[in-house]
């Protein structure tokens, strides 16, 4: 399998005219001398402090090479549904990506839902930067475009909707793969249960692929899956470490820095000390 | 722990991070005013020196501009060019927000003040997320943070490829508190948590797709949030298998040849006879109280003490106790059981027929008084039904079977086990009605409307354009296009009650003042809306959402064609939520614009004010 490393961008990168790219480099790298360049004139700090902040900073640039979670997430969708748990921002649509590449260069179909008609419409741009568009459509409540194309991308409600639609004799659905972006929304308390109805009434000849934020019973969620469906769901966790590793400061009023954790990943004594003061305070001034 | 320290200004606070080489940064602020100001009051005191990048952003939103004309001459376009900060949340218009968006992923700002909803959904991360407080906004007052919610947010910092550590950064606030944060970060991810619930739309389309109430039942059943029924289910059936096979390998090691129902019918009779026992009185007290409770009411002459002397017209009863009027006219409140005697007529409770009443006991009291019941007569109807039940017990084997001494001791001796096969079966009923329930209740309803026949359990002909109708509260909807009302209306009428129904109940869309003409056809609508709500009260739904006239007055003006800025202007509501709600009431006018086969005029009328009301910048 190959990879390819323009699919790292983001929307909007895309959505500028090809012919202007230059001119977008050069503004990011305006950009980017700035914040060196700012690095330089720094407050004078103590030792507890520089090792907080400690190789702050921007990377050399390497070239996109997908995580071992997005391999083994292709490699799952293969033979089975699959479920990705990963924070944003991890790479889950690249997953979608590739997988709607493989299909559509193989003549297949797919459709590409997601929760908010923002999402929908900055999707329906990077797929057309991306694969072409003839190739691709849109489904909105207020918004009809290339409904034929082979990869449709649209709101949840709307796929749902031509579910309930097929049942009653309408049309097929025709797709062989569909992807439930931001699937965490069947939690949401108004428009939850539209996602559940979605997956209950997706034919199983259908491949599911779930993007979801983390969530703490995944498993549970793929096995419910798998019962409903009667095909077997991978579940396949987000990188183990943050892309970018994180850090916790608490910043006081009198512009001090302070780790929020000590090494053993404890609340930072001194905070201790400063909220009880603060509640000593409290206390007297009543 | 809060550790309250005061809220430091947009500047100085950007001025710190900027001292520690943390910018660019997402700041997170809980109100969308808060975020405006800290923007607005960040530009003014940090004008950024950096000149080149001032002309990078402004040649960039030149460019934008062109393609996104409607964010030409925002308010906070200076702010964004002269201090490099922007803010970021729901009230602004999508096409604002993506501008940021990119700004920001372009490196040419240092800050967004954003509102926490902005955390779910789109991806524009930063070196820093900043939050000053532990607490989130809600509608009257403050919650604390999820683990989840903080998981959103601090997602945002470090950007990939761009920076080598990310940071979260507790900045001074009122709402600050060091130590919650510290626990939500290590708090593992919340659960997902089924919202499954039934709905018109689904249950009309769902029964019109497989034709009966069985299906619909099935499909609910599947849900995740009825995951567990399934388990719950399987492990009740098999529990339930597994006592009927106890029960007939029982019977027949015994060679009793009696079906199992002998055994479930002892169950029930038992079950029934111990029920009649607890009724029946066991002892005299009781059988009086028992018919003092029957006998004493309103109107009734008493007597109190246990001779019966005092005489008392009673007026009220309440919780065992008693109020009334003495014969000199005083009133008298007493416990129920101190009451000796009743007389038998009932008089009306007004000042001469008291008097008439007390005259009338005091000549004829004896004649008059009830005969209070005897221990033996008071329990004669709960005796009967024992020797009843008796009966039943010992009849219940057939007659003629051999050995009927041995299988009446094995039906005795199942009996227990008995008892748990018909618990294990109550479980089960009583599991499928609680899934079931809320679709039987909208059944019910849509039947009343004649959208479904309930008995056939099928859909109608009007069933099925109402399915169609992929919108909020399509019933209220669908009557009033049954009554005709769309046929009457004025374009903008029809716009305002769209945007009326389709708006969030109390967000505020200004003070526009309505037409008389609107006020009238909002009220009939409301009309059809009462009878709706009332039948669906009747089933135990809860009552619907009220109209929103305010989001009624600003689709009117903007459906009558006013410029964005002038409804924007006139309003005052945010920008974003006019663009929501307009784009929301066009949605739903497009659905109606469907039905062009059964509604003709209405799906014209509605198409072309949809066209009105999803015009530029709504799209």
């Amino acid at each position: 399998m190959t990879f390819v490393r323009r699919n790292s961008r983001k929307t909007w990168d895309k959505r500028k005219p090809r012919g202007r790219r230059g001119q977008e480099q050069s503004t990011r790298k305006a950009g980017h001398h700035e914040a060196n360049e700012r690095s330089t004139r720094v407050v004078p700090q103590s030792r507890e402090v520089k090792r907080l902040l400690e190789g702050i900073g921007t990377p050399p640039r390497k070239p996109f090479q997908p995580d071992e979670f997005q391999v083994e997430a292709l490699a799952a969708l293969e033979f089975e549904d699959v479920l990705v748990t990963a924070p944003t921002g991890s790479g889950k649509t690249w997953i979608a990506r590739e997988e709607i590449r493989r299909l559509l260069e193989s003549g297949r179909r797919a459709w590409y839902t997601s929760p908010l008609k923002a999402l929908t419409n900055s999707k329906y741009q990077e797929f057309i930067d991306e694969f072409g568009a003839e190739r691709v459509g849109i489904l909105t409540g207020d918004r009809k475009e290339n409904s034929d194309a082979p990869l449709i991308v649209g709101t949840t409600e709307i796929y749902r909707n031509q579910l309930f639609d097929s049942l009653r004799g309408g049309s097929e659905v025709s797709a062989d793969l569909v992807v439930l972006d931001e699937a965490h929304y069947l939690a949401d308390e108004d428009r939850g249960h539209v996602w559940e109805e979605a997956i209950i009434l997706t034919p199983p000849r259908i491949r599911l692929l779930l993007l979801s934020a983390t969530i703490g019973n995944a498993h549970e969620f793929a096995a419910w899956l798998e019962e409903v469906r009667g095909v077997r769901c991978g579940v396949i966790g987000g990188p183990t470490k943050r892309p970018v590793p994180l850090r916790a400061a608490v910043l006081l009023p009198d512009k001090r820095l302070l780790p929020l954790l000590n090494d053993a990943g404890k609340l930072n004594p001194e905070i201790e000390i400063l909220a009880a003061d603060n509640a000593d305070r409290r206390r007297l001034r009543k | 722990m809060k550790l309250r320290m005061p809220e430091m200004p947009s500047a100085t606070l950007l001025g710190a991070l900027d001292g520690y080489n943390l910018l660019p940064a997402i700041v997170f602020l809980p109100t969308r005013r808060r975020c405006d100001q800290a923007a607005s009051e960040a530009a003014l005191a940090r004008r950024d020196p950096n000149e080149s990048r001032r002309d990078a952003r402004r040649e960039f939103m030149r460019e934008f501009v062109e393609q996104n004309p409607e964010v030409r001459g925002h308010r906070h376009w200076d702010t964004i060019i002269r201090g490099g900060v922007a803010s970021h949340h729901a009230g602004h218009i999508p096409a604002w927000k993506l501008v940021i968006e990119k700004l920001m992923s372009a490196g040419l700002l240092d800050a967004i003040f954003a509102t926490a909803t902005v955390a779910a959904g789109v991806d524009f991360p930063a070196r820093t997320v900043v939050l000053t407080g532990a607490d989130a906004r809600t509608g009257n007052g403050w919650r604390p943070l999820t683990a989840s919610e903080l998981q959103q947010m601090t997602g945002r910092a470090g950007r990939r490829g761009r920076d080598n550590v990310g940071f979260v950064v507790a900045a001074p606030g009122l709402h600050q508190d060091p130590q919650r944060i510290a626990q939500l970060l290590k708090a593992p991810p919340d659960s997902l948590v089924s919202q499954f619930r039934a709905t018109y739309t689904t249950l009309l389309n769902l029964l019109d797709a497989y034709g009966s109430f069985a299906s619909v039942r099935e499909i609910a059943e599947r849900s995740f949030a009825y995951r567990d029924f399934a388990h719950q289910f399987a492990q009740l059936e098999r529990s339930r298998e597994e006592t009927e096979h106890k029960i007939n390998q029982a019977l027949k090691e015994a060679a009793c040849e009696i079906p199992m129902s002998v055994v479930l019918g002892l169950e029930r009779l038992l079950g029934i006879r111990a029920r009649l026992q607890e009724a029946k009185p066991q002892t005299r007290a009781e059988v009086f109280h028992r018919w003092l409770n029957e006998v004493v009411k309103p109107g009734r002459v008493v007597g109190v003490g246990r001779a019966g002397r005092r005489l008392v017209m009673v007026t009220e009863k309440r919780d065992g106790n008693v109020r009334g009027f003495r014969e000199d006219g005083s009133s008298a409140s007493f416990a129920q059981e101190r009451i000796g005697r009743v007389y038998s007529p009932v008089y009306r409770l007004r000042e001469d027929d008291i008097e008439r009443g007390f005259e009338e006991i005091r000549k004829r009291g004896k004649e008059l008084t009830l005969v209070e019941p005897r221990l033996r007569d008071a329990d004669a109807e709960e005796t009967d039904a024992l020797m009843i039940v008796d009966d039943a017990i010992e009849n219940l084997l057939p007659p003629n079977i051999p050995d009927k001494q041995r299988c009446t001791e094995i039906v005795w001796e199942l009996h227990t086990t008995a008892e748990d096969y018909e618990r294990v079966t109550r479980r089960i009923a009583a599991l499928r009605e609680e899934v079931w329930l809320p679709f039987e209740k909208r059944a019910k309803v849509l039947a009343i409307f004649g959208y479904l026949d309930y008995e056939a359990e099928k859909v109608t002909d009007r069933g099925r354009w109402l399915a169609d109708l992929h919108i909020d509260r399509p019933l209220l909807v669908g009557e009033a296009l049954e009554s005709g009302l769309f046929n009457s209306l004025e374009p903008k009428q029809v716009a305002g009650i769209m945007a009326a129904l389709t708006a969030d109940e109390d967000r505020d869309y200004g003070e526009l003042e309505l037409d008389d003409d609107v006020v009238s056809s909002l009220s009939r609508f409301e009309d059809t809306g009462f009878k709706v709500s009332a039948e669906e009260w009747n089933h135990g739904l809860d009552p619907a959402p009220e109209l929103n006239f305010s989001a009624a007055g600003a689709a009117v003006r903007w459906a009558s064609g006013a410029e964005w800025s002038q409804v924007v202007r006139e309003t005052r509501a945010e920008e974003g939520d006019l663009f929501r709600m307009f784009s929301r009431t066009g949605e739903a006018l497009l659905q109606i614009a469907g039905l062009h086969r059964t509604h003709p005029q209405a799906a014209q009328m509605a198409s072309a004010v949809a066209e009105m009301v999803l015009r530029e910048p709504i799209r």
